[in-house]
């Protein structure tokens, strides 16, 4: 799937893209959810990161063609978004954010249900059923009314009708809303092994940054519809300048001391580890660090790029 | 999740079976609809009480009949009796009598169709499959629709597979489009009473509520239905306008015109009485302006329920 890259549009050269979003407004009424938003989101993992309100589920409805878009374009798989809405929706699973089943029916008799509406015939629908909820873990319980599900089983059997028909693509809307820390942990396992090797795109859309952090490799940030920011989770914790952190034994003023001497930025140390920032490479980094720790008699335990959390990135984002 | 690890690989793998176009969905909703009804004993029990008045007459007739061949004051009644039937009023009678155990099997299959998706967020998962509003609509109308169409066909089939074969000399064959005919009016009664629930379930979140709507609308209908065909009665036929036009201003009262209209019968008192009230007989309507009435009640209800129904709530 090669594109023509759209201007301002970030990219991802050496991935295939998956949905490609071009200056996408969407307004309800006087309310704009998405405000010109361009990006692309390439194969495996993508965290969709924004505070409530942001436009993130608006995103997601759009690309699933449940909102029209007031001005701008995309595509999902090569589809548009405004006219291949059935195509995309065959392609696509969709977990949504809210508790919903269809009444009157045990779990395997909706996941079946979902497979056939998915356009699978019944028999393979049936046979499905029986493995995505064996993977989703309501293997014992798939006999059982979804009604008298607990809150933990229904965001399982939501993710099992998502996954029935083997989508391309993934749309995890608040996967782990209202779980318990156990529900949680499994739910995020499942999803990072789905979206891990297994050939499905994944797309999950959360509020908690230790979700998409845990689970995603790249994220898009959000914030009042507008894209603050994107790229690989990897890169965006990267600091500008590469620092590295230095862990000694006990804190040594002398070390600090002679770093500087030699050129090096020290920031004021947290506890026992010092940010030390050149333009030197890491490995000449490490040897001048070893050097200096011989001279001024310190032992170092540890040395480290030194990264932001994703949390530190979100609120940059957040404030930028 | 045990730590026991089970023989079969239960590790996630892709489905590269085939998929059907989008297109044909609506009978996968229509056949679960009909699927979830079937599992509703009541629903059995209504099926046999909407036939009532056909098998009341199957057995009577049949009973009577075995009687009389050994009873000759019994074969004389029996003759008199079958000389004086009109056997296309008691089609009209049969359908008639059983509409109101149709409303309930409506009420039964549909008041809850979409009323308890709304309820359960059902409509995100149906509207995020390629699956599209219309075909979600037509699904869930069919699935009412047709259940109610073959609960009314097969008693009608079975009486008039009895009568053709056993009172042709009795002028049963007297109309050979009746059949045709009933086959024209059962489905216009399946599709009013599917379109009004389905547009009446929409509005909802509770099928319950759904159902007291509907019955309050039915029963309101019939009372006035039937309070005019009173007023009919009591003046001996000689009130006209608008009392005669207004006995068919209910869902009941559409029903019966449209029945009456298109077998072309005034009608005449059930099981062959003699001296009736003349409540059955009001006139039947123009053919064309019930026909057109009870096709824009069901085009109304089925608009509702089309702007009723999506994924996702827009406010703007």
């Amino acid at each position: 799937m090669a594109h023509e890259k759209a201007p301002g549009v970030l990219s991802y050269a050496r991935l295939v893209t998956v949905a490609r979003i071009s200056n996408l407004t969407v307004r309800y009424g006087n309310f704009t959810a998405l405000d010109d938003l361009s990006c692309e989101i390439p194969e495996g993992c993508t965290g969709l990161l924004g505070p409530n309100g942001a436009g993130k589920t608006t995103l997601l409805k759009t690309i699933l063609g449940f909102v029209n878009p007031t001005s701008g374009e995309g595509t999902v798989m090569d589809k548009n978004i405004r006219t291949d809405g059935m195509a995309i929706r065959q392609l696509i699973g969709l977990m949504p954010e809210q508790d919903c089943h269809i009444p009157g029916m045990t779990a395997v008799g909706f996941v079946s249900y979902a497979g056939e509406l998915s356009g699978m015939p019944p028999a393979d629908a049936l046979r499905r059923a029986h493995e995505v909820l064996e993977y989703c873990g309501l293997g014992e319980a798939r006999y059982r009314n979804v009604e008298t599900y607990s809150t933990g089983m229904k965001q399982r059997i939501k993710l099992a009708q998502a996954l029935v028909h083997g989508p391309k693509l993934l749309l995890l809307d608040e996967p782990t809303n209202g779980l318990d820390p156990r529900g949680r942990e499994e739910m995020l396992d499942l999803v990072r092994s789905v979206s891990h090797g297994r050939g499905v795109n994944v797309i999950v859309s959360s509020h908690l940054l230790p979700d998409i952090e845990r689970v995603c490799d790249r994220v898009i940030v959000v914030i009042k519809g507008k894209l603050r920011t994107a790229g690989t989770i990897k890169d965006l914790k990267k600091l500008a300048g590469q620092p590295a952190d230095v862990e000694l034994r006990e804190p040594n003023l002398a070390f600090a001391n002679l770093l500087m001497e030699k050129g090096l930025t020290v920031a004021p140390p947290k506890g026992n580890v010092y940010r030390v920032q050149s333009e030197l490479p890491p490995e000449d980094l490490l040897r001048v660090v070893q050097r200096t720790a011989v001279e001024s008699g310190a032992q170092v335990r540890g040395f480290e790029t030194a990264v932001r959390t994703l949390e530190e990135v979100f609120l940059e984002a957040l404030t930028a | 999740m045990s730590n026991i690890k089970p023989i079969a690989d239960l590790s996630y793998r892709n489905y590269d079976g085939p998929l059907k176009k989008p297109g044909s969905r609506w009978w996968v909703i229509a056949k679960n609809g009909i699927r979830i009804a079937l599992k509703k004993k009541a629903l059995w029990f209504w099926m046999f009480g909407s036939a009532w008045y056909y098998l009341a007459m199957l057995v009577g007739l049949f009973f009577f009949q075995q009687v009389s061949s050994a009873n000759p004051p019994i074969k004389q009644a029996m003759q008199a009796f079958l000389e004086r039937i009109v056997w296309q009023d008691q089609f009209l009678h049969g359908f008639s009598f059983g509409q109101m155990a149709m409303l309930i099997i409506s009420l039964m299959l549909g008041s809850g169709s979409i009323a308890d998706d709304n309820r359960s967020n059902a409509m995100l998962i149906y509207l995020s499959k390629p699956c599209a509003k219309r075909e979600y609509l037509f699904g869930k109308w069919v699935g009412i629709a047709l259940p109610v169409f073959v609960i009314m066909v097969i008693p009608t089939i079975v009486f008039y597979a009895y009568g053709a074969l056993t009172f042709r000399e009795y002028g049963f064959l007297k109309d050979a489009w009746l059949l045709p005919k009933m086959l024209v009016i059962i489905p216009i009664a399946a599709m009013l009473h599917a379109s009004i629930v389905v547009g009446i379930s929409s509005m909802f979140n509770q099928g319950r509520n759904a159902s007291a709507t509907y019955a309050g609308l039915y029963f309101l209908g019939y009372f006035f239905t039937s309070l005019m065909g009173g007023i009919w009665a009591s003046s001996r036929g000689e009130t006209t306008y608008p009392v005669r036009h207004l006995f068919y201003g209910s869902i009941d009262g559409i029903l019966i015109g449209v029945c009456k209209a298109i077998v072309g019968t005034n009608g005449s008192p059930p099981f062959g009485i003699q001296n009736p009230g003349r409540m059955s007989q009001v006139p039947a309507p123009n053919v064309a302006a019930i026909l057109g009435i009870a096709l824009l009640i069901s085009v109304v209800f089925v608009l509702i329920a089309w702007r009723k129904i999506r994924a996702v709530e827009v406010i703007g």
